[in-house]
């Protein structure tokens, strides 16, 4: 996967390794910025209200 | 080389990148939830500080005193610039008032958000819509992260009997005093923000009739969320902002 990323990648060595690294920050950016946020709040870490469901929303009518 | 041996080749190379790939995306992930979200939280909870501070010194303009009026040490509560009552302002999502808790160190300051949904709590702690206000006879009850956006309740567990809880929100500065050690228990203990705490095991709340009480609540263990952790405290001063000096709301 790799290897063929870098083989059809233009330009010499260097140029590569510049794109390359740009795509791995854009990868990181999508990741940070969108995939994590998303699957975070599957974790158990948010559950920090009594709420009979254990879901994270408020008690007794309250907003989620 | 024979075709089979090139196709296996590629197997374990194509099956062996995957295996790098999602390890580094774990990795990844849990620098994220360490370390971005508490990032994150910093910022935001600053935000809302500052809007409140804001708020606040917009209601009325702070009578002309001396700049340099004494101001008590710590761990008195943080004193707001002289301003009319704001207490109406229990906006879903907004922040009404700023929470000190001594035993929790010197620094710790955290928003008071109304709402409980997980994104008021990345920005702050939660007050459940359908318990009292601040002061008022019944129950304030208030959510917080135990772990990730900035650990507000990490130490949740060290309060004790007579620790105090501080919030200001802006016109009237509370002072709640724990009344016992955190009680662990269910999730679905819903009893413990009620006006008058009952929680499942009787007794676990010192409290056998109305009155102005505060309720904390957080996950137990720490990471994880099998159980809830919560502390009550009792309304034991109430000061207007203006008998203290001017102090902004940041230590």
């Amino acid at each position: 996967m790799y290897g063929w990323i870098w083989r059809h990648l233009p330009g010499n060595a260097w140029v590569r390794a510049f794109i390359s690294l740009m795509l791995l920050l854009a990868v990181v950016y999508v990741l940070f910025q969108y995939v994590f946020p998303w699957a975070e709040p599957l974790l158990p870490f948010g559950d920090v209200t009594v709420d009979g469901d254990g879901a994270g929303a408020g008690t007794a009518g309250a907003d989620k | 080389m024979p075709l089979g041996m090139r196709f296996t080749r590629l197997l374990v190379r194509i099956v062996s990148e995957i295996c790098i790939t999602v390890g580094a995306v774990l990795l990844l992930f849990v620098a994220y939830v360490l370390i971005w979200t508490g990032v994150k939280a910093d910022s935001a909870v600053q935000g809302q500080l500052d809007r409140l501070e804001k708020r606040w010194s917009q209601s009325t303009p702070p009578p002309a005193r001396p700049e340099a009026s004494a101001t008590p040490p710590a761990p008195a509560p943080a004193p707001a610039p002289a301003r009319t009552p704001t207490a109406d302002a229990y906006e879903d999502g907004k922040p009404f008032a700023v929470m000190r808790v001594p035993r929790f160190g010197d620094g710790w300051e955290w928003p008071v958000l109304q709402g409980v949904g997980a994104a008021v709590l990345k920005r702050g702690l939660g007050h459940y819509p359908s318990t009292a206000r601040l002061g008022e006879e019944g129950n304030v009850a208030v959510a917080g992260h135990r772990r990730t956006y900035g650990d507000p309740f990490r130490d949740f567990p060290e309060l004790r009997d007579g620790d105090a809880v501080l919030l200001n929100d802006g016109a009237t500065r509370y002072t709640y005093r724990i009344v016992a050690r955190p009680y662990r228990t269910v999730p679905s203990d819903v009893g413990v923000v009620e006006p008058v705490p009952r929680p499942l095991r009787a007794g676990a709340a010192p409290f056998d009739g109305p009155g102005r009480y505060l309720t904390l609540t957080t996950c137990d263990p720490e990471w994880g969320s099998s159980h809830r952790l919560v502390a009550w405290a009792r309304l034991e001063a109430k000061a207007s902002v203006t008998d203290g000096g001017t102090r902004a709301v940041h230590s």
